[in-house]
């Protein structure tokens, strides 16, 4: 039972770093994307370049994309099932 | 001689990254099972190559009851198995069955006049110097002795591991772009505004030393320049 607990602990720190490492990595893509949309040529109504990426970072903010990353959590949990399930059904 | 550390260092690293993957990710050997059996043994400084005291079957920490699966390869060679648990403790194989596995493995038995090829999923190695045996994970009766196995399971994880070294790469790549070239860029920059201070600073020190030496100069009756 310990041994449980302290799976799911290093587990949950491991995959909190992992999640972390993708929202930066995710974020700043879109920043970049962004910041270079506008260099190439300013979108209408957006003189402002600050105001159009941080408008472009709040919308991204409630994307779907943003949201995926919860993925990180949710697939190991379903293939570590999947697992036992495959490894012990005869 | 740094070149040779370096390259000792890399290949070192390679190596124990192979023998790592090589000894935890499963690979199956066809089989004809002649024996299951309990033995006593007693686990010491071979304990990492058994299951850890955590995991089901192994409750004591220096001497168990460890289930063994006695097989015979095709060319008469043998391999012995050990069958434990590996619960939620690597490796992630979440093996919770062996009692399972051992009652199919007996179910398999075959002699030699008639013989049961079997397929043994296992992981790890033996090494009979150590004491250690690889543990099984899985047996399935198949039709000879030559049947190819296609290593679905190890196919996906290589990939996946793959995939993670490309993406890791990826996110220091734009790490680096985003976050420590700006700041290269910037510490440049100001580097060349102090060399810029520091030679507008040698022009007056010359422009003072040009006016000291020439008033000097009147001293000497030279003329003023």
């Amino acid at each position: 039972m310990i041994g449980l607990i302290r799976v799911f602990i290093f587990a949950a720190l491991g995959l909190t770093v992992v999640y972390w490492l993708m929202s930066v990595y995710s974020r700043s893509t879109e920043r970049e994307r962004l910041e270079k949309k506008w260099d190439a040529s300013p979108p209408e109504g957006w003189p402002d370049r600050e105001a159009y990426i941080e408008a472009g970072m709040a919308k991204y903010e409630r994307s779907l994309r943003h949201k995926l990353i919860w993925l990180v959590y949710i697939v190991p949990l379903v293939v570590v099932a999947v697992i036992i399930y495959f490894v012990n059904v005869q | 001689m740094w070149r040779y550390i370096k390259w000792g260092f890399r290949v070192t690293v390679l190596l124990a990254v192979f023998l790592f993957l090589h000894y935890t990710l499963p690979q199956h050997s066809i089989v004809r099972v002649t024996g299951t059996f309990n033995r006593l043994t007693t686990v010491g400084a071979n304990s990492i190559f058994y299951a850890s005291p955590d995991a089901g079957t192994a409750e004591g920490a220096t001497t168990r009851d460890i289930r063994f699966i006695e097989t015979v390869r095709a060319n008469d060679k043998v391999i012995v198995f050990r069958n434990e648990d590996t619960g939620l403790i690597w490796p992630p194989y979440f093996k919770y069955d062996s009692s399972n596995l051992q009652a199919e493995a007996g179910n398999l038995k075959s002699d030699k006049t008639t013989p049961q090829w079997v397929s043994v999923t296992h992981y790890g190695w033996r090494v009979p110097f150590l004491s250690i045996y690889p543990n099984a994970v899985a047996v399935k009766a198949v039709a000879g002795p030559d049947v190819r196995i296609i290593p679905w399971v190890n196919i996906v994880v290589l990939s996946f591991l793959l995939i993670g070294l490309l993406m890791i790469r990826r996110m220091w790549l734009q790490f680096r772009e985003r976050m420590l070239d700006p700041v290269a860029q910037d510490v440049a920059e100001a580097w060349d505004g102090v060399e810029d201070r520091g030679e507008a600073v040698a022009g007056k020190a010359r422009g003072f030393w040009a006016r000291f030496s020439g008033w000097l100069g009147t001293f000497r009756g030279k003329p003023r320049r």
